[in-house]
């Protein structure tokens, strides 16, 4: 029975996945006034990347090859870790803690990769993605330890059963969030839509991959997005996993959506260096948490 | 009428100064002829006296006619309103001249540009790499410009060598000339300590299509259309520059009608690459609200341009003598009244990107090029005008410009936001300058005469949106150009990114690139 669900779950995010990155960028255009394109474009790009052929440098070493299953099977290590149609299909493996260094795992790998090639792009995007990682862990743990002081354990499951909204939860979620917004390459941190290759982080990682393994990447990265949504989601607006959810779960995703496309529009991609106050600031709204829990409100 | 004096400020500066001839062909130019021998003395004392750059230093091949090269270099002579032009003639045998370069820096790349072309040596110069012709496919001693040149001899190839900068922790990143957006091909050299930017070396010429040897033995007529497609954004001030130099040749004086109509066009010109350029800079800082507002306030431009005159960027618009695209009464009201929208919306645009403070934070002393280096730099138009160097053709050469009560935009802190201010008052003052040449039109009046066909050599000039244009033709009797030397701005702007791209880090480095935004084209010719 557990292994069904588990499989339900993992195609479940696969599929819809995909779908959430498609919603925003639709979104974001006609905030701007655009038509914009199809919330299923990011499904089109996957096809088309999974039927190209694919182009590998010739100074590329195994780690090339390799680094897009990893990032893959990180990504989806972490979908079974989610709360969604039952607690937690997999809570006895880890806790909200491995899933942090799960997400760990799949970065290093694509920095490994983007060295592995030894071109300047990649060799950039690399040094990037590790200084702003080396902000958002922090945080991104803070935020985990005052969920763990509310409910008395880090393990996923508790936290997927419903719960009453508290002031901790809510500024929980606004680390989150902003944690969501610098994991997910998104503005103000990075930038999704650029063409300007000097100023990527996580897309100069991924400019050398062609084909399959770039579709694998950019499905690790709608994976992932949704991931995050999720968390945010059960948060602030927790639900329990059985009754009738399908609704009410996708509504909370969808404000988290309109959420990251009005950001997404209404303010400017930071200097690099300036990352370090935003997710500066991220920490200490965990912090507060924190504190928030200890406390008990 | 003001050669003679001139003279005699040189002659306090060089006590023996005799020159071999002074010509006063047109009102706006003196020409002073002299020896080889005293060439770069007179050249930097102009450049004292007039606290001039070097707007242009180029070379002609007489070996022909007079058995010798010619040099040329002018200088802007704002408070009179005058160009003046320093000429030498030098023998055919081993040609060289003393380079002026380590005296006066915005006299190198010109150099580099007649050795690689002419083959006349700037002795003393130091650094004689190629501009345009890169030697990894063009083969030494190929001068194309010269008259007897007709296609590539096989010779020696030879690798580029940039520029090193070496020690701890100092890596080096090549950019281009493929990009990853639709812009022009450059090659952008960077070395770097970990992000902050050491070093920048600018390696241009992949979009050489050898313009100034397209324009010889070619028709005035047949050359508009080609002096249009010099530079693509810039194509009325480019037939703006040209026509004029050839109208200065031919004699022709142009109804009021139609320099009124080439004001208009000139300013929408202006107006569409300004707000162009605004939502560049918002694009690159992930600002994308304001950019796609920007480019519908653009569009409404080019759909205005191609409603007065059938082009969305002003081509075939320009012609010798006039224009061909007249504004009648109902195309006048369509204009005016799209001008007080465009006002409108920009008002707008301009508020979004005063109130937005992530915004601020990105352009504010970003880029910096101080005055001092942009003055050295010979950097001119915008770029100059946002480091505080006061120099506008529309202020001191052109008369409708004084009538119309033209107010010159001017910052003093030389970084993107002073460049993207000065777009920003351009704009505005732009509306209102069209507005009133609008008003001067006349129904009556042709906007066009017809020229008549001379020989003679004369200095076209425009102020374009990046700056001046110039245009330096020299005719023959039947109405062939001999030689058209072409300078735009972006060439001498483009060392003026180099220097302000230092100490900011490689990811700011497209903002500055885009607070620039020089043309590929106009400076590759």
């Amino acid at each position: 029975m557990e292994i069904i669900i588990i499989i339900a779950q993992l195609i479940l995010f696969i599929v819809i996945a995909p779908l959430l990155s498609g919603l925003v960028s639709k979104l974001k255009n006609n905030i701007r006034m655009r038509k914009g394109q199809s919330i299923f474009q990011p499904y089109y790009n996957l096809i088309k990347l999974f039927s190209k052929e694919e182009v590998v440098s010739e100074t590329a070493s195994w780690i090339f090859k390799a680094a897009p299953f990893v990032v893959f099977s990180a990504m989806l290590t972490a979908a079974t870790l989610i709360p969604v149609f039952i607690a937690s299909p997999l809570h006895r493996m880890g806790d909200f803690l491995a899933l942090i260094f799960i997400f760990a795992l799949g970065r290093f790998f694509m920095a490994l990769a983007a060295l592995d090639t030894g071109s300047s792009f990649g060799g950039m995007g690399a040094s990037r993605e590790m200084f702003i990682s080396s902000l958002v862990e922090p945080a991104f743990c803070l935020v985990v330890f005052s969920i763990f002081l509310q409910f008395g354990s880090t393990d996923i499951s508790v936290f997927g059963a419903a719960h009453p909204v508290s002031v901790c939860s809510i500024v929980a979620a606004f680390a989150l969030f902003m944690i969501t917004l610098a994991e997910t390459s998104r503005i103000p941190v990075d930038n999704q839509e650029t063409h300007l290759e000097l100023t990527m982080v996580h897309e100069a990682m991924a400019l050398e991959y062609s084909g399959r393994s770039l579709a694998l990447i950019e499905l690790s990265a709608h994976i992932k997005q949704m991931i995050l949504f999720f968390l945010i989601a059960q948060l602030v607006f927790p639900v329990n996993f059985c009754g009738f959810w399908i609704l009410w779960y996708s509504a909370r995703i969808m404000v988290i959506v309109i959420a990251v496309a009005l950001v997404e529009v209404s303010v400017a991609k930071m200097r690099l260096f300036r990352v370090a106050d935003f997710l500066g600031f991220a920490f200490v709204l965990a912090m507060i948490a924190v504190v928030c829990a200890v406390l008990g409100v | 009428m003001g050669g003679p004096e001139i003279i005699a400020e040189i002659k306090n500066k060089i006590p023996d100064f005799v020159p071999l001839a002074v010509l006063q062909n047109y009102p706006d130019e003196i020409n002073i002829k002299v020896s080889p021998q005293v060439f770069k003395d007179t050249c930097l004392a102009l450049h004292k006296i007039l606290f001039s750059a070097v707007a242009a230093l180029f070379a002609l091949d007489e070996r022909k006619e007079r058995g010798c090269f010619e040099i040329n270099s002018i200088f802007v002579d704002f408070k009179n309103s005058r160009w003046i032009t320093v000429s030498m003639d030098i023998p055919q045998e081993n040609p060289g001249f003393d380079s002026l370069a380590k005296s006066m820096y915005s006299a190198s790349l010109f150099e580099r540009e007649i050795w690689e072309m002419f083959g006349i040596q700037p002795k003393g110069h130091p650094d004689l790499r190629g501009l345009r012709l890169h030697n990894e496919v063009w083969a030494k001693e190929n001068y194309p410009l010269r008259k007897d040149f007709r296609k590539m001899q096989s010779g020696n190839l030879s690798d580029y060598k940039f520029s090193r900068v070496e020690g701890d922790g100092i890596f080096e990143v090549p950019v281009g000339p493929v990009h990853a957006g639709i812009i022009g091909p450059g090659h952008f050299r960077f070395s770097v300590a970990g992000e902050p930017i050491i070093n920048l070396e600018l390696r241009l010429g992949f979009a050489h299509r050898g313009v100034e040897k397209l324009f010889e033995d070619k028709l005035y007529y047949d050359a508009v259309g080609l002096s249009e497609c010099v530079c693509g954004d810039s194509s009325f001030a480019h037939s703006l520059a040209f026509t004029h130099a050839i109208e200065k040749i031919s004699g022709t004086s142009i109804p009021m009608q139609a320099v009124y109509l080439r004001g208009v066009f000139l300013e929408l010109e202006r107006m569409y690459n300004h707000v162009n350029g605004i939502g560049g800079i918002a694009t690159d800082v992930g600002f994308s609200f304001p950019a796609a507002y920007a480019s519908i306030i653009k569009e409404a431009i080019l759909q205005l341009n191609a409603r007065l005159t059938g082009n969305r960027y002003l081509k075939k618009v320009n012609t010798i003598g006039g224009v061909l695209a007249d504004i009648d009464e109902t195309k006048k009201q369509v204009l005016l009244g799209s001008i007080k929208h465009l006002k409108r919306d920009f008002n707008e645009l301009v508020k979004i990107l005063y109130s937005s403070v992530s915004f601020m934070d990105r352009v504010d002393t970003t880029g910096v090029l101080r005055r001092k280096t942009a003055e050295d730099l010979g950097v001119v138009g915008l770029i100059g005008r946002a480091s505080g160097i006061p120099a506008d053709l529309r202020k001191y050469f052109s008369g409708i410009y004084k009538e119309a009560g033209f107010k010159m935009a001017s910052q003093e802190s030389g970084d993107v936001l002073a460049r993207l201010r000065v777009r920003i008052s351009e704009f505005q003052e732009s509306c209102r300058l069209i507005e009133e040449f609008a008003a001067r039109l006349n129904k009556v009046e042709k906007s066009r005469v017809e020229p008549e066909l001379k020989a003679g050599s004369a200095l076209g000039y425009a102020e374009g949106w990046r700056g001046p244009v110039l245009y330096w033709v020299k005719a023959d009797p039947a109405g062939l150009i001999q030689r058209c030397k072409i300078v735009d701005p972006s060439f001498l702007n483009w060392q003026g990114l180099a220097y302000a791209v230092l100490g900011n880090i490689i990811p700011d480095f497209p903002l500055c690139n885009k607070s620039f935004d020089l043309s590929y084209a106009g400076n590759d010719l």
